[in-house]
């Protein structure tokens, strides 16, 4: 059934239909509705799980991690400075091997103060062991939490998604909502060991010896190698149930294509638009969406990728000194393959500024008319 | 390292656990400090003449441990039932808890804890081996009976010498029913006479025996009071009309049938003025107190000045008697000189001097005068008494160096608990007297703070090895951790009901319900003193301290406490110290 409603809202239905037993959560701008639409249902009793209202993110994901060490599905949904917050629990969540799942609205990071749409607040967490989705609009979002939880369950591994703030958090679109039966049926309730157990009291999270302590991470590396792979059968076992899917990449009109647009989020749905007029135009050009972005799909990107000629690749988001950072992970994924393409970092859409149809067919143009590889990052500006 | 982690990597666990204990993990080793317990004097312990342990004994009745709370404050003060009734308790006045909202109700807790152990007959017994050497106590008021109780805890043989035919001096003949019920203080003088003190009734000074034949004994205490009534040194005050406060207040608790008039002057304004106003109130009087001073100046309780004009005493201030002359009707007229405030006398009181040429004339049925009491010096040796007193020196010592004074025959303030304080100080001077040690350095090692208290708890702890550890320090309010208190009103004890207060001699006080009791004792702040309350054992992040409230011991595991400092910031009442490590 389909319902008209905000990337917001999806993510809700979406836990709902998980049946989350567990949601820890603090507001903030612009995730809120997430916390308010799940703090309703709970009130109104649709919601079969516990909303707690914590002091702090940093609260919520530790609430999250004892929670889930139980043996239950646990949620939280932040954004900008509650994930920046957070960030010590993440890597706590990480190593405690628990599968929360969380979505965050990318908003920016202050200073200065802002509330509008940017990656840097996932991105920056990137290397907290959380495997990583990036969605392109409502249902997507919705799907992807549902998924999350059947990948994270699997890998032992928390997942987080992100949908950018306003342009998919408060939009309002179609979605369609699958039938409770369905979820439950993709999603058998979670039957995860109980790491918290009364009956034998245990330490966790105990002082190691550094060869334990590598022992610990290279553990964590294998499990989210596995991800690739447990990602994409997810995917196809989603496709399967619902009739939809994603890919843990997406290749729209690469076959023929010499350059390719790559990006992720929102400005993915734009480029589709772009891509339209370019062809109109006689432009031999593609797009390569990403959505899985922790684990990196190497693999899948260098296949994908393989005899392109040139790439720009649209960041919403910089790493100040650096450059745009799907571009940077993308440069390392193809620097193994031979006759690896020109590699291009466009920073387009910072701050939540619009990054319209027109803005992409002018990346294309420009990078089309590149014959040497620039290493710094151009940025898209207004004209 | 020596920990038990489950390594079993094909488990779904895929996380540490650990089965065992960190304690291997010696984390104590990382610290700079380390806390210390140092107890603290409170500032109501300090300013009781008697030392007594209050905030000990408050935690004590808080638990509702009553006989232990009996027993600790007996270790300062054989008269918790007395003093829990006529004290005028500046323990309240220093309260800290004063300075956060209202002084905790601490004379009503001692009269309570007495009251509700009425049962309860503690064990007293010498704390020491006994000692063939005899001392003779003179006088079985409070400082004569305090010498004697704590003369026979250090093992003495005590004899004790009273001229009346009953113990208790002025607490018995000086104080009214109505203030303190005759039973309480023979409760009292009972629990101090297991110590088996021998017992002199009916013996008088000069009288029945010599002042030279006290020299028997190797010690000697004099305690004999101040029960003479200073004269007003004015016309007329032989007359029969004129009642003397002390001699009235002895008839009263004698249990004579007295009449006096139907409107009374009282002259005086101590605690017999008040004594006899509220006793003459009783017998059916109307009652004037005549006092040269003001009201502020008044040297009587204020409890009881309030008490006696809440029952209807009229009080005349700045008038001095300089006449009384018998009327025809026999009613008496006293004229008066008008005074005023002007300066300060050599004592540093406000001095009243007269109007000149301004009278005020009152009469009445009859005139008690109350305006101070001397010492009967008449079978001392003249070289024992300076200005109408006993002479002694800080530790209690005479001329005369086997032979040491107190209570109000000394130069100090007349009040029970100061008698009580001069009793144990005696003892205490007495058996290093006997010991041969030296005063002064064993007096600074168990004061009680700074106020001249001492305390026969230290005395007895450091006595047998002639090892005393240091005083504590006084604890100041900003030492206290106020975040930890909630505010809450002082709790008042009922009273007789206002309609059968002046029937008859009934106690006016009628102390705490146990539901009162509870509260007003967990009121107190045990400003230095552990109470148990757990904070710094819920607050240690390392779980490094254990407590167990019933054998009263806190354990830190040094081995593994880093020194953080939380129990110290989190102690309500400054007993967690830090100490740098060296």
């Amino acid at each position: 059934m389909k319902e008209f409603m905000t990337g917001n809202d999806a993510v809700a239905c979406a836990v709902r239909l998980c049946r989350t037993p567990l949601i820890a959560a603090y507001p903030i701008t612009p995730q809120t509705p997430i916390y308010e639409k799940l703090s309703e249902w709970e009130a109104s009793g649709e919601l079969k799980g516990i909303m707690m209202r914590t002091e702090s993110e940093h609260s919520a994901m530790a609430s999250c991690i004892a929670a889930s060490l139980t043996g239950v599905r646990t949620f939280t949904a932040t954004s900008s400075q509650g994930i920046a917050l957070m960030h010590e629990m993440l890597h706590f969540a990480a190593g405690c091997r628990v599968p929360v799942v969380m979505a965050n609205v990318n908003r920016l990071l202050a200073a200065p103060w802002g509330f509008w749409a940017d990656q840097l607040d996932s991105l920056s967490q990137r290397d907290t062991g959380w495997i990583q989705f990036y969605c392109e609009n409502g249902q997507e979002s919705l799907d992807t939490v549902i998924q999350a939880y059947k990948i994270a369950e699997k890998a032992y591994l928390p997942a987080m998604l992100s949908l950018e703030a306003f342009f998919v958090s408060h939009f309002m679109e179609p979605v369609d909502i699958p039938d409770q039966e369905q979820v439950d049926r993709f999603l058998p309730p979670l039957d995860l060991p109980h790491r918290f157990d009364i009956d034998k009291p245990g330490y966790l999270v105990p002082v190691v010896p550094p060869e334990l302590y590598r022992k610990y991470k290279h553990m964590a590396q294998t499990s989210m190698n596995s991800v690739k792979e447990i990602a994409a059968r997810v995917d196809h076992e989603f496709r399967e149930e619902f009739g939809r899917g994603y890919g843990i990449i997406e290749p729209v009109l690469l076959d023929d294509a010499e350059t390719v647009l790559v990006t992720a989020g929102s400005i993915a749905s734009t480029a589709r638009v772009a891509l339209r007029v370019l062809r109109e135009q006689g432009h031999r050009v593609g797009l390569l969406k990403l959505r899985l972005f922790r684990p990196f799909p190497v693999e899948a990107i260098q296949q994908t990728l393989k005899g392109k000629k040139k790439i720009a690749v649209i960041d919403r988001n910089i790493s100040v000194g650096g450059g745009g950072i799907f571009c940077q992970e993308l440069r390392a994924a193809l620097v193994h393959s031979q006759d690896h393409p020109l590699t291009f970092s466009y920073i387009a859409g910072i701050g939540g500024t619009d990054v319209n149809p027109e803005v992409i067919e002018r990346i294309a143009l420009d990078v089309m008319e590149k014959t040497e590889p620039i290493d710094t990052p151009i940025w898209i500006m207004e004209e | 390292m020596d920990m038990e982690i489950k390594n079993d990597f094909s488990s779904e666990l895929v996380i540490p656990i650990s089965y065992g204990s960190s304690e291997v993990i010696e984390t104590g080793k990382w610290g700079f400090e380390k806390p210390e317990t140092a107890f603290m004097t409170a500032p109501c312990q300090e300013v009781c003449p008697a030392g007594n342990a209050i905030p000990r004994f408050l935690y004590l009745a808080g638990e509702e441990r009553y006989e232990e709370a009996l027993e600790t404050i007996l270790k300062e003060n054989p008269f918790p039932g007395v003093c829990g009734r006529v004290c005028f308790h500046p323990c309240e006045k220093d309260c800290h808890r004063g300075q956060y909202d209202e002084v905790v109700s601490i004379n009503t807790m001692e009269r309570y804890v007495f009251d509700v152990t009425s049962d309860h007959h503690p064990d007293i017994h010498p704390m020491s081996t006994l000692s063939s050497k005899q001392v003779a106590v003179v006088g079985s008021g409070p400082a004569g009976l305090s010498a004697a109780y704590f003369l026979g805890l250090l093992g003495y043989q005590v004899t004790l010498f009273e001229a009346r035919k009953e113990l208790g001096g002025v607490m018995r003949w000086g104080i009214p029913e109505y203030r303190l019920p005759k039973s309480i203080l023979t409760k009292e003088i009972k629990r101090i006479l297991q110590l088996s003190i021998d017992v002199k009734k009916g013996v008088r000074m000069g009288k029945e025996i010599s002042f030279e034949e006290l020299d028997q004994f190797d010690a000697v205490f004099l305690s004999p009071g101040a029960g003479l009534n200073l004269p007003l040194g004015i016309e007329g005050e032989d007359l029969k009309k004129v009642w003397r406060g002390r001699d009235l207040l002895d008839q009263l608790n004698s249990g004579d049938k007295i009449r006096i008039g139907k409107e009374i002057i009282v002259i005086g304004g101590g605690n017999t003025a008040m004594d006899v106003a509220r006793s003459a109130l009783r017998l059916g009087s109307k009652v004037t107190v005549a006092y040269r001073r003001t009201r502020g100046e008044m040297p009587a309780i204020q409890d009881e000045i309030r008490e006696a004009e809440e029952e209807g005493v009229r009080f005349e201030f700045l008038i001095q008697p300089i006449k009384i002359r018998l009327l025809k009707n026999r009613r008496v007229r006293v004229k008066f000189q008008q005074m005023r405030i002007r300066g300060r006398d050599q004592s540093n009181r406000p001095k009243a001097i007269p109007i000149k040429g301004e009278y005020l004339t009152l009469e009445a049925d009859g005139l008690i005068t109350a305006v101070g009491e001397g010492v009967d010096l008449s079978w001392i040796p003249g070289t024992l008494s300076k200005n109408n007193l006993i002479d002694v020196s800080s530790s209690l010592t005479t001329p005369y160096p086997k032979i040491f004074a107190g209570g109000d025959a000394i130069d100090q303030p007349r009040t029970i608990v100061t008698a009580i304080a001069s009793g144990k100080r005696a003892a205490i001077s007495i058996d290093l007297h006997l010991r041969g040690w030296l005063y002064d350095d064993v007096f600074s090692k168990i004061r009680v703070g700074n106020k001249g208290a001492l305390s026969m708890e230290a005395y007895l702890s450091g006595r047998n090895g002639g090892n005393w550890s240091e005083p504590k320090d006084t604890i100041s309010y900003p030492q206290l951790n106020t975040f930890f208190f909630e505010h809450s009103k002082r709790i008042e004890m009922r009273k007789l009901d206002r309609n059968k207060v002046l029937k008859g001699f009934s106690e006016v006080n009628l102390g705490f319900t146990s539901d009162e009791a509870r509260k007003a004792s967990s009121r107190c702040f045990s400003c230095g003193t552990c109470n148990y309350c757990h904070n710094c054992y819920f607050f240690c992040p390392e779980g490094a301290i254990s407590l167990d409230p019933l054998h009263q011991t806190k354990t830190v595991d040094l081995d593994h406490c880093k020194g953080c400092g939380t129990c110290a910031k989190v102690c309500p009442r400054y007993v967690v110290l830090m100490k740098e490590l060296s």
